[in-house]
């Protein structure tokens, strides 16, 4: 029987243990889910990839403070979280028509002009939204995360996740009818 | 409310807390443009391969800009056995060929980098023999003692399983060969 994937607290100490080599298998595990995750709030894939490559250093550096071995993925996601927040803070000038240009050429795989012209706008709609409601948005309608699980990553409450969910839906709609 | 606003039963729809079916009638059309929004949603994976190799070798590249103030000790010490060991009559080394063999049926690329070629990672590379995983090269090399390691994918180093290994004093193992 072939062995299962082995578990990132595993692979996390024995980086620390000095098996430095050994912190590619978590790079490769995870850098395309959050890849996705860093492209829907950048609106640029090439942002995302920097912004990833960026923080999975950033994790590398700081392993030692990863309280929680076996929640590394938690807890890396929280260092890539600051670091898109800090790249749209920096970038604010930015063409939200460019970037969202951007993740449509990088990312297209699937479905007519029609299918894309929808996305191409949703994408644009998007950046129109807050850090904070984007954010509840793809974590729950691109990563599929239930809003439980977003409370608990992000260390809010439900609610207040729902609050601002509902207010980017309003945002949404309004920026699509627009777009029409 | 306002005419951008969605109905927050139709706010639930896109949480997915009901059905369109569970809609009253006046707010089916609604719902279905909410519905649209939500379908238009790209999920699609963002591909970045790139970035394992960026990050390792960004880790590399930052440990071995330390090597060479720690490596000075060490070369003092070279440079003083060399001066010692050369009133000595030189004679040929006799050559032995050896087998380097590691089973790595994920991997894409394995070569050998050690002693015997200057730690250059892309000098020996292995073969990959049969749908196995079984990763091979065979080399002639001066009797002697040798360290090496197998480098998987150009990033990861990986210390022969079949082979003693040493700390490099840099947190890595290098496998040990004698002959």
């Amino acid at each position: 029987m072939r062995p299962g994937p082995e578990a990132d607290g595993e692979i996390v100490r024995a980086v620390l243990a000095g098996d430095r080599e050994r912190y590619a298998q978590l790079v490769e595990r995870y850098r395309d889910r959050y890849a996705r995750y860093a492209a829907r709030m950048l609106g640029s894939a090439d942002a995302a990839e920097d912004a990833v490559q960026d923080a999975f250093v950033r994790a590398f550096d700081q392993l030692s403070q990863c309280k929680d071995p076996d929640k590394f993925v938690s807890w890396f996601f929280l260092i890539l979280r600051n670091r898109c927040f800090a790249e749209r803070r920096r970038n604010r000038t930015e063409s939200s028509l460019e970037a969202a240009e951007s993740v449509a050429a990088a990312d297209r795989t699937d479905g007519g002009a029609e299918a894309g012209e929808r996305r191409r706008a949703l994408q644009l709609a998007l950046m129109e939204l807050t850090p904070d409601q984007r954010e509840v948005f793809v974590l729950k309608h691109v990563e599929g995360l239930s809003y439980g699980e977003i409370a608990e990553r992000l260390s809010t409450s439900v609610p207040s996740l729902k609050m601002r969910m509902h207010r980017a839906y309003d945002t949404l709609r309004e920026q699509l009818r627009e777009h029409k | 409310m306002s005419e951008h606003e969605f109905h927050p039963l139709v706010k639930q729809l896109l949480d997915g807390d009901i059905t369109l079916a569970d809609l009253p009638a006046d707010l089916r059309a609604e719902g279905e443009e909410a519905l649209r929004l939500l379908a238009a949603v790209d999920r699609s994976v963002v591909s970045v391969p790139a970035v394992t190799w960026r990050v390792m070798a960004g880790l590399e590249q930052r440990r071995r800009r330390v090597r060479p103030w720690l490596l000075a000790p060490a070369l003092a010490l070279a440079a003083a056995l060399i001066v010692w060991i050369l009133p000595a009559k030189p004679a040929a080394p006799a050559l032995v060929t050896v087998r380097f063999v590691l089973a790595a049926p994920d991997a894409h690329e394995v070569s050998l980098a050690g002693t015997f070629n200057r730690w250059d990672s892309h000098a020996t590379p292995l073969v990959r023999s049969g749908p196995t995983g079984v990763w091979t090269a065979t080399l002639t090399l001066p009797a002697g003692q040798h360290q090496y390691a197998f480098v998987v994918d150009g990033v990861r180093w990986v210390p022969d399983p079949g082979a003693p290994a040493v700390d490099d004093g840099f947190g890595r193992r290098n496998s040990v060969l004698t002959l």
